[in-house]
């Protein structure tokens, strides 16, 4: 009785079927590439682009205005406390620095937990 | 530099909008491809432009104006993937290429099974097969769009392959052959 092992699909033949594959799907990619798609004229891409830049204008103008408004408020809320409750005022300089440090810590640790 | 490009960095709407109306085509047809789905492609094409118009002054020419809004288009639809998976509204990839499929039966087109092989590929995988062997862009650039390595982008396109193989039945028989040993007189 003689044992005889089949041909082994050395690398030539696997890459055969790789390119095979890609063929087809490049194949079948073409022809999506075959479907007419409706282009819109040039008056609208015009007006989408002074749409989209106003957006953005009144977007930036929203943001600013209410960075500048919590600004303030933080502001006159520290420069009250300063001036009627200054124990209120050294109780906020402590507590802020250690919430900072512990946030940051704490959102780095996470960070490196969900890396891991 | 492209005067088009020169003058959009300018502010000029009207070049805006004549590079956006010479690329959309393209565009589209590119988000068809890796959404297979041709309602999203438009809808994505349209949030890719609106990104374009906010970044412009970022595009320094290096690469056409074409790769650059692929580069855009391809973030986009992964952030909306991510979104839309956070917010569980994720229909598996099952259904991801019936509408690519539908709209190629409306037209009497003859679908084609790679199509729903690559459709069944999760999206991370997908978008990175046809970015290198349809559009041939290469692993560095692909890994840069989609902030991960050229390794991981080479090895995503080498399984996606194997997968496409698989679906396929391409090789079935040989490498059936070679998993078995046979023993004969």
């Amino acid at each position: 009785m003689k044992k005889q092992k089949v041909v082994i699909l050395d690398n030539e033949q696997q890459n055969k079927h790789d390119l095979d594959a890609i063929h087809k799907v490049q194949e079948g990619l073409s022809k999506v590439d075959q479907f007419p798609v409706y282009t819109p004229d040039l008056q609208w891409f015009e007006s989408m682009v002074r749409n989209e830049k106003e957006n953005s204008r009144k977007k930036l103008r929203k943001e600013l205005s209410l960075f500048l408004i919590i600004a303030l408020f933080i502001l006159s809320g520290i420069i009250v406390s300063f001036y009627q409750l200054p124990v209120v005022f050294i109780v906020i300089q402590i507590i802020t620095p250690v919430f900072i440090a512990y946030y940051t810590i704490s959102s780095f640790s996470r960070k490196v937990k969900i890396n891991e | 530099m492209d005067p088009l490009i020169k003058s959009a960095k300018e502010g000029d709407h009207l070049a805006f909008a004549m590079l956006f109306k010479e690329n959309y085509p393209f565009l589209v047809k590119y988000l068809m491809k890796i959404t297979m789905n041709p309602d999203m492609a438009e809808e994505l094409a349209q949030e890719t432009m609106a990104k374009c118009i906010q970044k412009i002054h970022l595009f320094n020419g290096q690469s056409k104006f074409s790769t650059w809004l692929i580069s855009i288009a391809t973030n986009a639809y992964i952030d909306q993937c991510r979104k839309q998976k956070r917010e569980n509204k994720w229909k598996g990839q099952e259904e991801v290429y019936r509408k690519l499929k539908w709209h190629f039966e409306s037209r009497n087109e003859e679908w084609n099974d790679a199509l729903e092989a690559l459709g069944k590929l999760p999206v991370d995988v997908r978008v990175p097969i046809v970015l290198k062997h349809y559009y041939g862009y290469s692993y560095d650039e692909i890994g840069a769009w989609m902030k991960i390595s050229s390794g991981t982008v080479k090895s995503r396109v080498h399984n996606g392959i194997l997968a496409v193989r698989r679906e396929l039945k391409l090789g079935e028989e040989t490498e059936g052959r070679h998993t078995r040993q046979r023993t004969t007189k």
